[in-house]
């Protein structure tokens, strides 16, 4: 016993997984069988079983290795897993780490249209350049399609809703099974003849099969050729076909594809309203502009006027005219003014003033003026005159000096 | 039909037709002769508008 080795079960584990690891085989390796136990991880981890009549194998696809599923996996299918073996040591149990999950049988038609995709990509059949535009108010609708199921109710039910006035023309094509690319082929040369606006070309979601007919080179070769603009609407959104990449206009569902041929005729007809009563706008602007411009002209002219020029020179003549008379008024009356003052003053000083108060003048009786008592004699005959007559006086007594 | 405008470039013409209009400086007499062509436009559009409820045709197969 104590010469033998003794492992940890974390050691035998790491031991068992390096083993997994050196096997080649192991590590890329395809492996059929039934889904079951299947659980989509919050995480985008997906966690299953595969198995087959005598066994089953615990199976993960981590988030990061997604790409390598194109549809839903779930109980029951057969599928083919390509992956890895190896150790999970926490549990010490073998697994599979899938990076592609197929469904069986569609392998080798997933090889087929990777094919054909890449053939018909390098003859330029889904250049951007080559895609004919949708015309946004297509007046006939083609739709290639089964007459039955829900893919056409739908396209009828929204391109009515939308567009009442539409004309949708329906060629009943098998879009499943025997002769169904060649029937969608001919749906859509036929409509292309007749002529219409657009061509729906889809059916509702399938299996990979069942949208098989959508991947033929012939449904890719008449949407090349097809001169009406082809929008394909094939099962879901996360299906693409061929006659997708090939389509003038790809929609995800058939529903979609009638919103995208058909206009919404309410507002079309809003827009076209819109368009009238903007064109009355700028009309009634444009007339209201040129009325206000010619006013303006109206008022210019009329300032141009000679008769008006006229006018207002008279007018200016006779505002100065009353403008001069009246400086020269004001002028004369202060110059009266400045008279009556001086007349005031003067007759303040005139000696008739004087008499008139009371005063006297004293001359001698000869006439010979007086002006001092000095030059008086006595007896001396003087005259002396009043306001109202003379006095003839004679001088008594001369007394000389200062008045008192 | 082969002649008539589609829909969409008589709609382009009208938005056509209104930025002409909307230019101040053009003349009165042109304004008129763009209003004209606008009115004749949007009759035309509204025309082609055909109303008339459709019944889904089913092509036979021959």
């Amino acid at each position: 016993m104590s010469s033998t080795p003794v492992y940890s079960v974390s050691q035998i584990n790491l031991y068992i997984k390096n083993m997994f690891a050196r096997e080649s085989v192991l590590n890329q390796i395809y492996i059929k069988g039934e889904v079951s136990n299947c659980k989509y991880h919050t995480s985008g981890h997906i966690y299953f079983t595969l198995k087959d009549s005598k066994g089953q194998l615990a199976c993960v696809m981590f988030a990061g290795q997604r790409s390598g599923l194109s549809f839903r996996m779930c109980e029951g299918q057969s599928v083919v897993v390509l992956g890895n073996i190896s150790v999970y040591e926490r549990d010490g149990k073998y697994q599979m780490y899938a990076r592609e999950i197929h469904l069986d049988g569609t392998g080798a038609l997933y090889e087929k249209y990777e094919q054909l995709k890449k053939e018909l990509e390098e003859k330029g059949y889904f250049d951007a350049a080559k895609k004919k535009p949708i015309p946004w108010y297509a007046k006939r609708i083609g739709i290639v399609t089964a007459s039955t199921g829900a893919a056409v109710q739908d396209i009828i039910n929204i391109s009515t809703r939308r567009n009442p006035y539409i004309q949708l023309i329906l060629y009943p094509a098998k879009v499943q099974g025997q002769g169904a690319a060649l029937s969608v082929s001919r749906g859509i040369a036929a409509l292309d003849k007749l002529g219409v606006d657009v061509i729906i070309v889809g059916r509702g979601g399938g299996s990979i099969e069942d949208l098989w007919a959508f991947n033929e080179k012939i449904v890719a070769e008449t949407i090349y050729r097809c001169n009406t603009p082809v929008i394909s609407a094939v099962g879901h959104e996360t299906d693409t076909t061929i006659a997708d990449y090939v389509a003038d206009l790809r929609a995800p569902t058939p529903s979609a594809a009638a919103e995208l041929a058909v206009c919404d005729i309410a507002s079309l007809i809003e827009a076209l309203k819109e368009y009238d009563r903007r064109l009355h706008l700028r009309m009634r602007q444009k007339v209201n502009q040129e009325r206000a411009k010619l006013s303006q002209y109206e008022l210019k002219l009329k300032y141009a006027d000679p008769v008006y020029r006229i006018r207002q020179e008279r007018q200016y003549l006779l505002e100065t005219e009353e403008r001069l008379k009246a400086l020269i008024k004001q002028r004369v009356m202060k110059e009266r003014h400045r008279l009556e003052l001086c007349i005031e003053r003067l007759r303040a000083l005139s000696p008739l003033e004087r008499l008139r108060m009371g005063y006297g003048y004293l001359e001698r009786e000869t006439g010979e003026s007086l002006s001092s008592a000095e030059s008086v004699k006595k007896g001396d005959r003087l005259r002396i005159t009043m306001k109202d007559g003379k006095i003839t006086a004679v001088a008594e007594k001369i007394e000389k000096g200062r008045p008192v | 039909m082969a002649k008539a405008k589609s829909l969409e470039a008589s709609m382009e013409e009208l938005e056509g037709v209104l930025k002409e209009l909307e230019r101040e400086e053009i003349s009165l007499e042109e304004s008129f002769k763009l209003y004209n062509e606008g009115m004749k436009l949007l009759k035309s559009c509204n025309d082609m508008i055909d109303k008339v409820e459709k019944k889904l045709i089913v092509l036979e197969e021959e």
